[in-house]
C-alpha cells in the first residue's frame, strides 16, 4: 500500500477504524465485480453508490461514526471515493 | 424524448386538456386560506396516538411486541414527525421539479394547472412543518441524495413525475385514514384530511401525466430500457416505505440501538405485508397503466 493509502496506512500506524472496515464491506457487498475498492475508485460515477442505495450507506455511516448526517451539511463530493469518506467521517 | 414531441403529446391529447381544464375549476372553486385554517393548541397530549397505530412501520412486528403501551404513543409521536419531515422534503423536490418545468416549451399544455401546485404544495408544506415545529421542535432532516438514477437517456420528465406520483399515492393512503380516526387529535385529523383533499386533485393529474409520458417511452424504448425503468421504480416505492423508519425517531422515543432496531422491522415478515399494503394502490396503478409488466416482487410483499 502507498504510504498516502488512508484506509489502511503502513506500519499500523494509521488502522483501519472498525466503523469504516464494516463501511468498506457495505460498498464492496453491492458491486462485488469492482474487487477490494481502491481508495481514490469513483464510487459514485460507478454507482456503487447509487440515489436508491444511499439511504442505506447512510445510516451505516452514521452508525459506525455515532454522528447524525444531515444532506444540507455534506456534499456528494464527501461520498466519491473511501479516501474522501475517511478524511470527512472517521477523522 | 425531444422537446417538440412532449408538447405535441401534450397538446395532442384532448382529454388530458379536459382534465386539467376540470382540476384548475376545482383547485380554484375549493381555495381556502391555510394560514387561517388551522387550530395550533400550544400542545398535543404525549399520552395519546399521533399516528394510526396500524400504519406505523413496526405494528405487528416483534420489535412492537416488545414495546410497552406508552413507549408505543412515544414513538407514534416522532414517527408522525418523521411523516410530516418527509413531506416537507418530498415537497421541495416536487416544487423544485415543478418549477424547473413551468412555461417551458415541453410544459406549455399544463402550465396554467402548475400555478395551483406550486400555490397548493407551498401551502402544504409551510403547515407540515409548523406541525414538526411547534410539536417536534424540529424537522428531521433530509436523507436521500441525488445520485445517478437508471441512466436512460429521454426518461427524464417521466422519472420526475413518477417518483412524484409515488410520494404521493404513498402519503395520501395515510392521510386518508388517518383523516378518519378518532383515535388521534383534532388538530392531526385536519391536517390529514386538508391534504388529502388536495393531493387527490394532485394525484389525477400525476396519473394522466405519468402514464401519457409511459405510453411515449413505449414507442421508442427497447425492453430491456423499459423493465429497468420498472425495476428503478419498484425499488424506489421500496425505499419509501423504509424510509418511514426513521432511527431518529426511535431515538427520540427513547428506544435504544435505533440502527439496529431498524433493520429488525425492515426484516420482519410483518413489515413486508406492510409494505404490501400501503403500496398496493401505486402498484395497481402502475400495472394498469402498462408501467409495470409485473406487480412487486413477492420478497417485497411478505
Amino acid at each position: 500500500m502507498p504510504a498516502s493509502d488512508p484506509v489502511a496506512a503502513p506500519d499500523g500506524a494509521e488502522p483501519v477504524p472498525d466503523g469504516l472496515e464494516f463501511v468498506l464491506r457495505h460498498l464492496r457487498s453491492r458491486k462485488p465485480e469492482y474487487g477490494d475498492l481502491d481508495p481514490d475508485f469513483d464510487l459514485i460515477e460507478n454507482r456503487v453508490l447509487d440515489s436508491l442505495g444511499f439511504v442505506e450507506f447512510l445510516y451505516l455511516l452514521e452508525e459506525h461514526t455515532g454522528q447524525e448526517i444531515s444532506i444540507d451539511a455534506v456534499s456528494r463530493e464527501d461520498f466519491r471515493t473511501i479516501r474522501r469518506i475517511r478524511e470527512r467521517f472517521f477523522r | 424524448m425531444t422537446t417538440t414531441e412532449v408538447a405535441e403529446r401534450l397538446r395532442g391529447d384532448r382529454r388530458f386538456q379536459d382534465v386539467l381544464g376540470r382540476l384548475v375549476e376545482m383547485s380554484e372553486r375549493d381555495y381556502y386560506n391555510p394560514y387561517r385554517l388551522f387550530d395550533w393548541p400550544d400542545s398535543l397530549p404525549d399520552d395519546a396516538y399521533w399516528m394510526t397505530p396500524e400504519l406505523m412501520a413496526e405494528h405487528g412486528t416483534d420489535v412492537w411486541d416488545e414495546l410497552p403501551e406508552p413507549r408505543r404513543r412515544a414513538l407514534s409521536k416522532w414517527q408522525s414527525i418523521n411523516f410530516y419531515s418527509l413531506n416537507v422534503h418530498g415537497i421541495r423536490e416536487l416544487l423544485h421539479e415543478i418549477v424547473a418545468r413551468i412555461h417551458t416549451a415541453d410544459f406549455d399544455v399544463p402550465s396554467e394547472y402548475f400555478h395551483h401546485i406550486i400555490g397548493e404544495e407551498n401551502e402544504h408544506m409551510w403547515f407540515f412543518a409548523a406541525f414538526c415545529r411547534r410539536y417536534g421542535g424540529k424537522i428531521y432532516p433530509p436523507r436521500s441524495l441525488r445520485l445517478a438514477g437508471p441512466g436512460i437517456a429521454g426518461a427524464d420528465h417521466f422519472l420526475v413525475f413518477a417518483r412524484l406520483l409515488v410520494f404521493e399515492e404513498l402519503v395520501d393512503v395515510f392521510n386518508q385514514r388517518m383523516a378518519g380516526d378518532d383515535r388521534l387529535h383534532p388538530t392531526i385529523r385536519k391536517v390529514n384530511e386538508v391534504h388529502h383533499q388536495d393531493e387527490s386533485r394532485h394525484i389525477a393529474f400525476g396519473r394522466q401525466i405519468v402514464a401519457m409520458l409511459h405510453a411515449d417511452l413505449r414507442e421508442r424504448l427497447g425492453d430491456g430500457e423499459l423493465a429497468a425503468l420498472e425495476d428503478y421504480l419498484k425499488g424506489y416505492m421500496r425505499g419509501s416505505v423504509a424510509s418511514l423508519c426513521e432511527p431518529g425517531a426511535y431515538r427520540d422515543a427513547g428506544i435504544p440501538e435505533p440502527y439496529a432496531v431498524r433493520r429488525r422491522v425492515l426484516a420482519s415478515p410483518a413489515h413486508a405485508g406492510y409494505a404490501r399494503r400501503v403500496l398496493r394502490r401505486t402498484e395497481s396503478f402502475m400495472v394498469n397503466a402498462g408501467i409495470f409488466r409485473t406487480g412487486l416482487p413477492e420478497s417485497a410483499k411478505e
